[in-house]
């Protein structure tokens, strides 16, 4: 769906992004994340064409429109962190007022704001002016006002900075709702535990460079080397250590009184095999488990412990 | 055909009407005018008044169209810039602005929708200002369709101010900078537009101002100066009888342009392609796709 190829973009000396290559498949919901000033934001502006590139191109599908264009700007909806009003504007008319910017007739933009009103669960605010509503609301009306073209790619920006708690929840049921239907959805946040609970994929960057991409899982086993696998010992911890030593692919990473962390890249049926194994050679498990990734551990051990 | 209406105008006249502050700006300018009125009126009866003007008071009361008139110009040419101004640099700091550039819509689309929000607002004024501008063609004897040449100049005047306006916001991040900018190019239209012709006659000593006088089709005064003399005598400012400037001092050029309404339609020419100039630059300057930056270096002591 979006494909970015070695974008650059450098402010006189300072490079702010740097050979960026990604690609974001069709239906996924990507978080992107990184600590403050590693280009997050400016990758987003380049591709919703409000900052130009120094270098490098940017394609959503198919299209070769270049960026900026309006037909690359008919694919994405973008919602900015920060929620502008005009005062004296109701809601219906803020609808009005973008469907219209986009080209849409006015019969087209009443229905399909219905819709997205409801979906946003803001159709009782309709009549309501837009300064009136809560920041809660304010994100979510610009989530509905970034859906009224019906783009191929939603972009957000930090959409929920500054929510309070129970608007985060909705804003991320929303986003939830959104993936199920199909959009493709690109969120950038700081709330690492929010994008680890609803993301497909994900992105880090750091100093203007991609540090890793893609699902969770799979970046914490290219990162740790293999997934880590804690198995507790009861008793003949010796021999679980030399079975564990003998196989191939398996590396012990660290021994305590009755646990033992291995790290492997062994399928699942491999892992029930070996485990197996200690068994057959006399080694009394109480149980094991694998670690499952987490995303502030991945995110600082991928961007050296900088402030998130 | 499917007409549409501009989608910036749209919003601003309605964000605009619902502000009780536009209401009472109308209820200043009524006022202002009103008041220009009285005073002149009270002027022109002062000065016809005696054995030898009364006769000629009805006659004078021709004088309160160009009054009333240039008060309007005046009113407009400070109003505009202050609306336009902040029309870019607003949006800015509200935040809008990226949101604007992220649809479909094109700067030069948005540039020309805040210009022309604004010209619309002025027209506003402009009928609100009618009944005033009515009395003084009901006792100064001249016909409606100097008032509709006189609302078309107005709509000119308010397009280049607009544009002059919106030139500015879209280079200032702050509306305050961008309507103190818009004034220091008022300054360079209205009056630097003088300096080559001056600089003629008096460090060269000609006796004609010759094509020096050109610049002058881009001086806004200049033109309303034309315009007026135009409505209520038929002449022009420059070479004919009783006018300010006589055919030597005018040179060639400015004379033979002057015989007819031929200066008069150059001028707005002209002033309109100033305008589409502004908006222009004003376009490109927001389009982050050609936007560039002025690079100040610091100066190491």
């Amino acid at each position: 769906m979006l494909y970015i190829e070695n974008l650059t973009k450098q402010y006189g000396s300072f490079t702010a992004v740097k050979n960026l290559t990604l690609h974001i498949p069709e239906g996924d919901l990507f978080g992107f994340v990184g600590p403050n000033g590693a280009g997050k934001t400016t990758t987003i502006r380049i591709v919703c064409g409000l900052l130009k590139a120094s270098s490098g191109s940017v394609r959503i599908g198919e299209s070769q429109a270049p960026i900026g264009s309006k037909e690359m700007k008919r694919q994405i909806g973008y919602v900015p962190d920060f929620f502008g009003v005009y005062d004296n504007l109701k809601v219906r008319e803020y609808m009005d007022l973008y469907g219209s910017m986009y080209g849409m007739r006015s019969r087209d933009i009443e229905k399909i704001s219905d819709d997205l009103l409801e979906l946003v669960n803001l159709s009782d605010k309709k009549e309501f002016y837009v300064d009136t509503l809560s920041r809660g609301m304010k994100q979510r009306l610009c989530v509905a006002r970034a859906l009224l073209h019906n783009p191929k790619l939603l972009i957000l920006d930090e959409p929920s900075s500054g929510l309070d708690p129970r608007a985060r929840v909705e804003m991320k049921e929303l986003l939830k709702n959104l993936h199920t239907m199909g959009k493709t959805i690109v969120i950038s946040s700081h709330i690492l535990s929010e994008l680890s609970e609803m993301c497909t994929s994900i992105g880090i960057m750091n100093h203007g460079e991609l540090a890793a991409s893609g699902r969770i899982e799979d970046i914490m086993t290219q990162i740790a080397g293999g997934r880590r696998i804690h198995i507790q010992v009861a008793s003949n911890m010796e021999t679980a250590v030399r079975v564990a030593k003998e196989q191939a692919g398996v590396t012990v990473e660290s021994v305590r009184e009755n646990e033992m962390i291995i790290i492997n890249n062994k399928t699942d049926e491999q892992i029930s095999m070996f485990i197996g194994q200690l068994i057959q050679n006399q080694v009394v498990l109480t149980g094991f488990f694998r670690e499952e990734g987490s995303l502030e551990s991945l995110f600082m051990q991928l961007t050296g412990e900088e402030e998130v | 055909m499917n007409l549409r209406i501009n989608p910036i105008i749209k919003k601003d006249l309605q964000v605009t009407v619902r502000n009780m502050r536009f209401s009472w700006a109308l209820f200043a300018y009524e006022g202002v005018l009103a008041l220009a009125f009285l005073m002149a009126l009270a002027v022109i009866k002062e000065e016809n008044s005696g054995i030898y003007g009364s006769t000629n008071f009805y006659s004078e009361l021709i004088y309160l169209f160009p009054i009333i008139g240039i008060v309007q110009v005046c009113i407009v040419t400070l109003i505009v810039p202050i609306i336009t101004a902040s029309a870019i640099s607003g949006e800015k700091e509200r935040q809008t602005f990226d949101i604007m550039l992220t649809t479909c819509m094109s700067p030069f689309t948005i540039v020309v929708g805040k210009v022309f929000s604004a010209v619309l607002r002025i027209l506003f004024f402009v009928a609100a200002g009618m009944p005033v501008m009515a009395l003084s063609f009901v006792v100064g004897g001249l016909n409606w369709s100097n008032l509709f040449y006189f609302v078309l100049t107005i709509i000119l005047l308010s397009v280049l101010s607009g544009s002059i306006g919106i030139f500015c916001s879209s280079f200032c991040r702050r509306s305050i900078a961008a309507v103190i900018f818009s004034y220091a190019w008022y300054f360079v239209i209205y009056i630097m537009t003088f300096v080559p012709s001056i600089m003629r006659r008096l460090w060269w000593e000609e006796t004609s101002m010759g094509e020096t006088m050109l610049f002058w089709l881009f001086n806004p005064i200049i033109f309303f100066e034309e315009f007026f003399m135009q409505m209520m005598t038929g002449e022009s400012l420059f070479g004919t009888q009783g006018s300010r400037f006589t055919r030597n001092e005018v040179g060639d050029y400015t004379y033979y342009l002057s015989q007819g309404k031929e200066w008069l339609f150059l001028s707005a020419a002209c002033i309109l392609l100033m305008s589409v100039l502004f908006m222009y630059v004003a376009a490109w300057k927001v389009n982050p796709m050609h936007s560039f930056t002025i690079k100040l270096r610091k100066i190491k002591h």
